[in-house]
């Protein structure tokens, strides 16, 4: 009897545990799981409400319809006017491909619904939803066309923005993908070597080259330890490994300015190993590498080498935006902006306005300084020297008639193919109305042949034709 | 004694407002589509598991709790099914009711009669009938064959079975001693449940022959004085279903399901990625009744409906009902080791174990925590074979729960 009982409360404890590890796996499906779960595509629940719901339209920041959707039977589908021009801001929105981009970011604005089903249930019984919301962007149409038509051929990307407010007025990433036919065209599109779904925008790092010069030059000034007459031979070396500047003569005698019209890069190694990797990466902080940028879509972190133990020559190839220094184009357009904008950086806005169904404006960006990055004397020295890259120095191409423009250009190392041609640059000078970052990847040429006249172009374009 | 007549009611009155906020909520569901007979329909199964709840706690001496747990399951099974189909809840809360009165015939007459536990042939017989009846006259349905249908009444043999093997169990390890004496008599069970569990394998309901023979194994560990028969047995049982799992591409499959669904998910692995999306759809508290899609899983009422009650009543409720189960297992080897007649401490055990392991089978299945099994959850999946042969088993363990006569010999 006693061994019976024994026995039976073995068996008992037995059926407790598998009881007990039901409840230890639901729960941790449920948390660990159940997200990735709910959110594959053939989950019909995701797919049965939306189409029921007309989608917002997206339009661009004159009323300009981007994307809208139309009825097609009993159920709703997405119309893109524009082809690929806008695959990497709006993205795509089908239920056998998922969405992408503003599509999925915005979803539950665009469908008017929230996260939670019994909120949208009550929601329908006050008020039936059929629409859902429309969204303008801060995206200037003509802009954004004449944009994509400079880089035509190339890979690369661009971004335009307002400096003082961080409207984004053009954003290119190419090559890029049409989602109107994605479907047609999924199979070329994932197997692409090019990776056409990468928004480089946003998503690219790559190596600023002389562009990152801007920011040391900003922490030489702020720390008071920029030289005044240095003699450029064309080499300098550092632990015994020689830095070259691009065409491999000397410039002379420079201070920072001529430094930073002729692009240096002796002087600015040097001056970059006075400074040391603290102050250098404590400025390149401010001007948010190694920081999250926030954004109505996921911007890559840019990285600067951290403060601590690194080689001499790491320091030296970081001031010049070599080596370890990896950038994304828009983390470049946001220094350019924030020079031009008195040392403040504003956040960068894609969506302007929410608008309802009955035309209300239901939410709109406010400007907002996501960075300090400088005080606005350094701000205005650094302006000033830009101005005469432009006029005097490597940023030629640049130069609009009647207008002064401030830039800078890069001719950036790749250690994995041809050269990358960059330009930073705002316009005009005084009161800067654009900011800019061209970026062609693996051009193979210089900054100031390639990227220059685009920038300039997009600028005069940009002056010409946006007004407010 | 006063105390005790409080605290019975208290969890009787709960159950009650819990199936009158459930119903409500219910009725706002189909607020266009309401008629009268489905308020009577409703009221009329509060009123009679409330009754049925009251009586029981009057009329016997045993455990007054099994049954209302066995409600409260009943209860949260009804209104899923119901919220998912309509008709279908009408015809469950028939079976409820079918079901309640039959718990208290069973109870009545297995109280009133003796001898249950003399009976090993006629057990044994009756259940190689009723097998033999299945594969003679079985239809297929979904892959296996474990329905017979007689003058349009459809039903599952095996649900009768089960209730059969375990009284056969029961008497034959009551009357062990005597078997013992017979040559072969030690081997008699183990040839038997062979058999059972080769008729079940060539149904090809796989649930059942994991419930049969866990079943087995249980009640074998606790009584067997050959423990060496048992570790065979074991030995048995694992090289038997490795071997099913390389000669039997259905044995198979259901393993390849389990370890990826997502790779047969517009085939074989459909249901179970469902499930799957119902349960983490409705997260810790689900998204309320009449709010989620639960009508997307194929049989949601009957194999999946836990899925169903996941996705609306959030896996809180989820773990409830598993917490129900897990009570209801505890309370039947709580009558077990109280009861002195050896032959119903058997069949409380067998009864409990049957309970516990087809529950653990199903949700197990249904969370792809272990391969699933298309086996019904008792008294919460619809349908009406299982509804019934659970109430009868749990009429049976009432008896159990009393005090009994010790047998003479």
């Amino acid at each position: 009897m006693e061994k019976e009982i024994k026995r039976i409360i073995t068996v008992l404890a037995g059926i407790c545990i598998l009881f007990v590890s039901l409840v230890v796996y639901l729960t941790y499906f449920q948390i660990f799981k159940a997200d990735k779960v709910k959110n594959s595509s053939y989950n019909k629940r995701l797919w049965i409400n939306e189409e029921k719901i007309l989608r917002g339209s997206i339009i661009d920041r004159n009323g300009k319809i981007l994307a809208y959707s139309e009825l097609n039977g009993e159920t709703y589908a997405r119309v893109y006017n524009y082809g690929s021009l806008y695959s990497h801001i709006i993205g795509y929105s089908y239920r056998d491909y998922g969405k992408s981009n503003l599509e999925l970011y915005y979803n539950n604005v665009l469908l008017n619904t929230s996260e939670s089903a019994a909120l949208n249930e009550l929601k329908n019984l006050v008020e039936p939803n059929s629409e859902g919301n429309t969204l303008k962007l801060t995206i200037d149409h003509h802009l954004q066309e004449y944009s994509r038509n400079q880089m035509k051929g190339k890979k690369g990307a661009i971004v335009a923005m307002n400096p003082s407010t961080g409207e984004i007025y053009a954003m290119v990433s190419l090559p890029d993908f049409n989602p109107s036919t994605l479907r047609e065209d999924w199979g070329n599109i994932v197997e692409d070597e090019n990776s056409p779904l990468l928004n480089r925008a946003i998503s690219g790092l790559y190596q600023p080259g002389s562009t990152f010069k801007v920011v040391t030059a900003i922490s030489a000034l702020e720390n008071n330890m920029y030289m005044e007459d240095y003699e450029c031979t064309g080499t300098a070396v550092v632990d015994g490994y020689p830095l070259k500047d691009y065409d491999g003569k000397g410039h002379g005698t420079v201070n920072l300015n001529e430094a930073l019209i002729y692009s240096c890069n002796p002087y600015f190694a040097e001056t970059g190993i006075k400074l040391g990797i603290d102050r250098l990466s404590e400025t390149a902080e401010k001007f948010l590498l190694n920081r999250e940028i926030p954004f109505d879509l996921p911007v890559k972190k840019s990285l600067f080498p951290k403060k601590g133990n690194i080689g001499k020559t790491d320091v030296a190839a970081a001031s010049i935006g070599q080596g370890k220094v990896l950038v994304t184009p828009l983390n470049m357009a946001l220094i350019a902006s924030g020079i031009a904008n008195k040392g403040d950086i504003m956040k960068p806005v894609l969506v302007k306005e929410v608008i309802s169904k009955d035309g209300k404006v239901i939410d709109s960006f406010k400007a907002e300084v996501i960075s300090r990055a400088t005080d606005i004397f350094t701000a205005n020295e650094l302006k000033n020297m830009m101005v005469d890259v432009v006029n005097k120095g490597t940023g030629k191409n640049a130069r609009i008639s009647n207008i002064r423009v401030a830039g800078k250009t890069g001719t950036a190392e790749n250690p994995s193919g041809n050269d990358h041609a960059w330009f930073i640059g705002f316009a005009p000078a005084d009161d800067p109305k654009i900011a800019i970052a061209v970026i062609l990847e693996e051009e193979g040429s210089t900054g100031g042949q390639k990227a220059a006249p685009i920038a300039r172009n997009i600028m005069l374009e940009a002056l010409n034709t946006i007004n407010n | 004694m006063l105390n005790r007549g409080v605290n019975y009611k208290i969890p009787r009155n709960l159950l009650f407002l819990f199936e009158s906020i459930a119903l409500f909520l219910m009725f706002m569901y189909y607020r266009n589509a309401l008629d009268r007979s489905t308020i009577i329909y409703g009221l009329s199964l509060i009123f009679i598991i409330y009754i049925s709840n009251l009586i029981l706690s009057k009329i016997v001496s045993g455990d007054n709790y099994i049954f209302l747990i066995v409600t409260m399951l009943a209860s949260i099974g009804i209104i899923m099914i119901y919220r998912i189909n309509y008709e279908q809840g009408f015809k469950q809360i028939i079976w409820i009711s079918l079901g309640i009165v039959l718990f208290f015939a069973t109870y009545f007459i297995v109280k009133r009669i003796k001898g249950w536990e003399k009976l090993f042939l006629y057990y044994c017989l009756a259940s190689v009938f009723l097998f033999l009846a299945t594969l003679l006259l079985g239809r297929r349905f979904k892959g296996a064959i474990n329905w017979i249908s007689i003058g349009g009444i459809s039903f599952q043999p095996t649900e009768i079975i089960k209730i059969l093997a375990i009284l056969m169990i029961a008497s034959y390890y009551t009357n062990y001693d005597r078997f013992k004496e017979k040559k072969w008599g030690r081997y008699y069970l183990i040839g038997i449940m062979y058999l059972f569990v080769f008729f079940l394998f060539l149904q090809r309901d796989l649930g059942s022959v994991l419930i049969f023979c866990s079943l087995f194994l249980a009640l074998q560990y606790i009584y067997d004085e050959n423990r060496k028969l048992v570790l065979a047995n074991i030995v048995v049982l694992m090289f038997s279903g490795l071997l099913g799992y390389v000669i039997f591409p259905h044995v198979r499959i259901r393993f390849e399901t389990w370890i990826n669904p997502w790779k047969y998910i517009d085939t074989i692995g459909y249901q179970i990625t469902q499930s799957l999306f119902a349960i983490s759809e409705g997260g810790f508290f689900g998204t309320g009744l009449g709010l989620g899609h639960p009508d997307f899983i194929p049989e949601v009422s009957k194999d999946f409906i836990f899925s169903a009650i996941c996705e609306e009543m959030g896996i809180l409720t989820g773990i409830g009902v598993i917490m129900l189960f897990m009570i209801l297992v505890y309370r039947g080897f709580k009558i077990s080791i109280n009861q002195r007649n050896k032959f119903f401490r058997i069949v409380a055990l067998g009864i409990s174990i049957l309970f516990g392991i087809q529950s653990f089978i199903i949700f197990g299945g249904v969370i792809n925590m272990i391969p699933l099994t298309g086996i019904t959850i008792p008294f919460v999946s619809y349908g009406g074979s299982s509804m019934l042969s659970s109430f009868i088993a749990l009429g049976i363990l009432q008896v159990a729960s009393e005090e009994l006569d010790i047998e003479e010999d």
